[in-house]
């Protein structure tokens, strides 16, 4: 084997033997992904296609000519002239030997488990490689004895070692994927099992519970509280949208069953390798609370449900009432483009006004340089952060940026508080925070951050240092840091760090966060949580929402509205490119798109809006 | 004509499911009525096999105590080809739950900490079975076919009866081998 690997050039075509046919391969490649691009199945366990391959399972096995002992498949590499069978007696016996030795671990009760089923129901990959084996005992019967240990100290993923067949996904997920590095095989042995940091309970680990190694579980091991139990793959949906956690945009496929969303699971050939974050995979799903799902008006004696017909009514002449560009609107950067331009031409065109702003955030200048996208910062050789937290904010950010920190990358934190990110950081440098002329608490642009100059130096020495420098920041700086960044070299990319999903597609749009005063308010609010702050004060209010918030009790017409997950249109990441999203769920009842509450609304002003074609849902000019 | 071969059931630590699965079979039990001779199951008069023996003995649950250990070995010494039906059986499954725990703490939790016993106490009468680990019938005799499931469908129950009835010895695959 030496010689052959002494003559291996990667990616070159080999001719290797499979089984007895001639195949093509690409020496380095592996025999398993050779195997299963000539059409040849050979089960794998600890084999995932996101993962380095590791070897743990044994499952794989193939005889290969001239090797003394059966090679594990997915890590062998392909050399010219390889001779290889997958079917032998040999190979048979071995796979199935070691997928006896795996069930007798653990005591493996399937009947109780959420991911058990048939041949054709089950998503237990160790299930149905054991089917498919035929195996309809215990080969070595399992210790029940012993005692396995369930944690479920983590607020959304349950661990039940008595599954695990410890082939070490959740481990390489931890380290490669998402660089936590929380996850690792404790003890030796028959003792083996997967544990957190120094042998502490998940719950209090470092783990971040982005659920990727959930996600890459082959068995019930690791179970999510929300969705086990409530559906089997052979019952589900998937829908491929994105998700609007956060302005990073990752794609994802949603999991949902008559018409509810059951769980969120990343993408793997996605631009985030299929990593997500707490955030996007679980907190989307947590109960926001009742919904707003009839139109609200109000009358002497409070809030009462209307008809669409009279709540517009009542919309109308109120917004009509403040007199002529009199009337303001506030919209959610959450809003999709399509939603955000009909929200503007319905305040321009049948309000004549232009007093238009975002709910919230602030959006840094989107105009320093090149922008960056993912794979540049996993693949960057410096990372600068200034000013922010993506460990907070935009957590899969922060994971791929430690990602480049594992490969060798400097990592820059400037910040003016400290960071998740500090501890990995070659460099940290405070900013000063100054009270900025805007005093409102919830206003993210009433403070600027500057620095001192000899630290701007070493942040800017760093940067100009890096051959692929990623500088990802936040809104605020002031004009020295800002004059700073547009200096760089223009082989610097970046990515501003914008609070809503939508951020960088409503700041193309001229929309930014700023205090509206006017007599007649329209706040679409949809599904942006506003619970921590006041309703804004208006002579008349109208709030458009998706969920029963405070603001929507205190309108004197509320709206309902769609949230995230079914809305069609799309959005603009921090990186500057326009993402689809296809609904996964119907919204409830008499929830209309934002484009036909607007059209309908500019109807009973006497302008309807131009443009738009009311036989799409997914109006490509006005959205919804 | 040869003589319809026989067939005879019992339970052990079980649900009882699997025999119900037994009778999920609906209108095809006359198929196997006229295949085979069933004797003695739970749930029919006659409750015990007969010591000159079946041909077919099935048995449903787990063994956890000597009682079980006992009808295992009666059924084992009484019939020729011996089936463990369903995973408690196969397995051990859901009985064998408590052997992490120990039998004297199951046995406590059950008798005297259950939330409404009032002054109980563990029965230790002589006459009575005495509790043990839980194993899958295989642990303590021979078992010529295996049929997992909680419980098996009547499809992999109607398959076994008619191969067995025909005098092939059954193994399930595809659709009919599903543990869940």
């Amino acid at each position: 084997m030496i010689r052959a690997a002494e003559t291996v050039v990667p990616g070159q075509r080999v001719s290797i033997t499979i089984d007895g046919r001639p195949v093509q391969a690409r020496a380095g490649h592996t025999v398993l992904r050779a195997a299963r691009d000539a059409g040849i199945d050979i089960p794998t366990l600890c084999d995932h296609p996101a993962l380095p391959p590791t070897g743990a399972c044994r499952v794989c096995m193939v005889e290969i000519e001239r090797q003394r002992a059966l090679q594990p498949s997915c890590t062998f590499p392909v050399t010219e002239g390889l001779v290889i069978r997958t079917d032998t007696p040999r190979v048979l016996a071995a796979r199935r030997f070691a997928v006896e030795m795996l069930l007798s671990e653990r005591p493996h009760y399937c009947m109780t488990c959420p991911v058990s089923g048939g041949e054709h129901t089950s998503d237990c990959e160790l299930q149905r490689v054991a089917y498919r084996l035929g195996m309809d005992r215990w080969a070595y019967p399992p210790d029940t004895s012993l005692r396995w240990p369930v944690d479920a100290t983590r607020p959304h993923m349950v661990m039940d070692h008595g599954r695990c067949i410890l082939c070490r996904r959740c481990v390489r997920a931890c380290s490669t994927l998402v660089a936590n590095h929380t996850l690792a095989v404790h003890f030796r042995g028959a003792r083996s099992t997967i544990g957190a940091d120094d042998q502490v309970p998940f719950g209090e680990s470092t783990c971040v519970n982005c659920g990727t190694c959930m996600q890459v579980c082959p068995t019930g091991a690791i179970i999510d509280r929300h969705s086990a139990f409530r559906g089997h793959e052979a019952d589900v949906q998937r829908t491929r949208t994105v998700c609007m956690a956060c302005g990073v945009g990752c794609p994802i496929d949603t999991v949902t069953r008559h018409n509810r969303l059951l769980r969120v699971e990343g993408v793997w050939d996605g631009s985030t390798d299929g990593v997500l974050c707490e955030l996007g995979r679980f907190d989307v799903l947590e109960d926001h609370g009742p919904r707003l799902s009839r139109p609200l008006v109000r009358d002497a004696g409070g809030l009462r449900e209307a008809t669409w017909d009279e709540a517009l009514a009542r919309a109308a002449d109120g917004l009509r009432g403040a007199g002529p560009g009199a009337a303001g609107g506030l919209i959610t950067a959450r809003s999709t483009n399509q939603s955000l331009l009909a929200f503007t031409r319905f305040f321009r065109e049948a309000l004549h006004s232009d007093r238009v702003a975002l709910l919230s955030g602030a959006t840094p200048p989107l105009d320093l340089g090149a922008a960056a996208d993912m794979a540049d910062v996993a693949r960057a050789d410096c990372v600068a952060i200034i000013n922010g937290d993506p460990a907070r904010t935009h957590k899969v950010l922060a994971y791929l940026a430690r990602r480049a920190c594992d490969r060798g990358a400097r990592l820059v934190v400037a910040s003016a508080d400290p960071t998740g990110l500090d501890d990995f950081a070659d460099l940290v440098v405070r900013l000063q925070r100054e009270a900025g002329p805007r005093a409102d608490p919830h206003d993210a642009l009433r403070f600027t951050y500057h620095v001192r100059p000899d630290r701007l130096a070493e942040v800017r020495g760093a940067i100009e240092r890096a051959a692929q420098p990623v500088v990802i920041h936040g809104p605020g700086l002031d004009k020295e840091l800002l004059a700073a960044l547009r200096s760089l070299p223009a082989r610097t990319r970046f990515l501003p760090l914008v609070d809503q999903a939508n951020a960088v597609g409503a700041g193309r749009l001229g929309l930014e966060a700023a205090p509206v005063a006017a007599d007649a308010l329209y706040v679409m609010a949809s599904d942006e949580d506003v619970d921590d702050r006041p309703p804004p004060a208006a002579g008349f209010l109208v709030v458009q929402s998706s969920y029963r918030t405070p603001w929507a009790d205190a309108a004197d017409v509320a709206l309902p509205s769609k949230a995230w997950f079914e809305k069609q249109g799309d959005i603009t990441s921090f990186a500057g490119h326009r993402l689809r999203l296809t609904r996964p769920v119907d919204a409830p009842g008499d929830i209309l798109p934002d484009w036909v509450t607007l059209f309908m609304l500019s109807v009973r002003l006497g302008r309807p809006l131009s443009c738009v074609n009311v036989s799409d849902d997914a109006n490509p000019s006005l959205g919804g | 004509m040869p003589e319809k071969p026989t067939i005879a059931s019992d339970w052990l630590a079980g649900c009882a499911g699997c025999h119900m699965s037994l009778l999920d079979l609906d209108e095809r039990l006359l198929a196997i009525v006229g295949l085979a001779t069933l004797t003695a199951t739970p749930i029919t008069d006659l409750k015990h096999p007969a010591e000159s023996g079946v041909d077919v003995g099935i048995l449903e649950g787990a063994v956890n105590n000597t009682a079980n250990e006992a009808v295992a070995r009666t059924m084992r010494r009484r019939c020729r080809i011996l089936v463990a039906l369903g995973d408690c059986a196969v397995f051990g499954g859901v009985p064998t739950m408590c052997n992490a725990a120990g039998c004297a703490a199951a046995l406590r939790r059950a008798y005297i900490e259950t939330e409404s016993t009032v002054a109980g106490q563990i029965p230790a009468d002589p006459d009575i079975a005495v509790i043990g680990p839980c194993r899958a019938v295989d642990q303590i005799v021979d078992v010529d076919v295996y049929v997992p499931g909680c419980p098996p469908s009547a499809d992999a129950i109607f398959h076994v009866l008619t191969e067995l009835a025909e005098g092939r010895l059954p193994r399930l695959a595809g659709r009919l081998l599903d543990w869940h």
